[in-house]
């Protein structure tokens, strides 16, 4: 895989040079656009990033895990994992330290290590995504959307644990 | 988005209250300063990778890419909007290709041409197809089972492979299963209003 990005600069850069395009004006009017394009994200990031710390720090993450374990282990998914899939919607980098906690804690090749990481590998920051994808948009109340997705990726993770038992 | 935000908000504040008052301006300035350093990171994603892909339409490189999957995109996102359909498909390549940090910049320009049609409908189905999104192999996840000192740290890359798959599909098919009934029953309040 760690091909793949060097060769399509390559690639991109051999074209450009046939073509005879100028790749420093090209490269640097991109580069551009990029400022433009973070900053109008900082103020609507920083909405989210600090809702989703209040909702760690106040330990409203730890109390709704618990309610939801379950109906979870109803499914067949371990209780130990529900605040991963809990925070996994909310923040990339907390659900990645509480991971390798689960690593570390029940051992990488165990059946709730494995869960924890195919449960990782197979879900995203929702939350997140849906403020850089309508950050221009005048409609940004995408309630359907962000609940198909949260359904989606409960399917998913039934079936990730699923998966970790027979596999 | 609001709806939500209001009510983790203020629930947070009022659990913060009884048990860690002290935390709660903390918590926040820590929010912020996360919010910062993910827009750093951002920004040297983005300089990089919409700086090549600049270079890339300079030299007419996506109008082809877009070529290849004009008709499949027209079919599932209904769209006439040949600038959208061109960045929709530099995304969807891109996030086959494993490069999320490339595909990013070509949804958001996506989405903002669609915006312009007031698509809706493509809009959500393409934010639904990103965030479930199919990733070839995940190197992060592999990466800290290595250093855990797991046997077979690449086990999970299979299984993993098949949920975001499973994800992904279920996202797209619920989608349209649900925008299809809510069309119907606003073709139906038509007809009874009529």
């Amino acid at each position: 895989m760690q091909y793949v990005i060097p060769a399509v600069f390559i690639l991109v850069f051999i074209v450009a040079a046939f073509k005879r395009v100028n790749v420093f004006s090209s490269f640097s009017r991109g580069a551009g656009e990029a400022v433009k394009f973070v900053f109008s994200l900082l103020p609507l990031l920083a909405c989210t990033f600090i809702m989703c710390e209040l909702f760690e720090r106040s330990h409203l993450s730890d109390a709704l895990s618990k309610a939801l374990s379950p109906a979870l282990s109803f499914f067949g998914v371990p209780s130990e994992l529900s605040k991963l899939i809990l925070i996994k919607p909310f923040s990339g980098s907390g659900s990645l330290a509480y991971l390798s906690r689960i690593i570390s804690d029940y051992g990488a090749d165990s059946y709730i290590g494995r869960c924890a990481c195919v449960l990782y590998g197979s879900s995203e920051t929702v939350f997140y995504i849906s403020v850089v994808y309508f950050a221009k948009c005048k409609n940004k109340r995408r309630i359907l959307p962000i609940i198909v997705i949260l359904a989606a990726t409960l399917i998913s993770t039934i079936t990730a644990c699923l998966l970790c038992r027979i596999m | 988005m609001n709806l939500i935000f209001t009510a983790v908000f203020a629930l947070s504040a009022v659990v913060m209250l009884i048990n860690a008052p002290s935390d709660f301006l903390p918590a926040m300035l820590d929010g912020g300063l996360n919010a910062a350093k993910c827009c750093l990171t951002l920004f040297c994603i983005y300089i990089v990778w919409m700086g090549i892909s600049a270079v890339a339409e300079d030299c007419r490189l996506t109008q082809k890419a877009a070529k290849l999957l004009y008709r499949p995109c027209k079919k599932l996102f209904k769209t006439e909007n040949s600038a959208a359909i061109e960045s929709i498909s530099m995304n969807l390549s891109c996030n086959l290709l494993g490069i999320g940090g490339a595909a990013t910049p070509y949804g958001v320009k996506a989405v903002n041409a669609l915006e312009k049609d007031g698509n809706e409908f493509a809009q959500n189905l393409l934010f639904i197809i990103n965030a479930t999104s199919v990733q070839l192999i995940p190197t992060t996840v592999i990466t800290l089972r290595a250093a855990a000192g797991s046997a077979a740290a690449h086990d999970i890359a299979l299984p993993s492979l098949i949920a975001t798959a499973v994800s992904t599909f279920t996202g797209v098919a619920l989608y349209i299963l649900v925008s299809k009934i809510k069309f119907k029953r606003a073709v139906k309040r038509k007809k009874c209003s009529t």
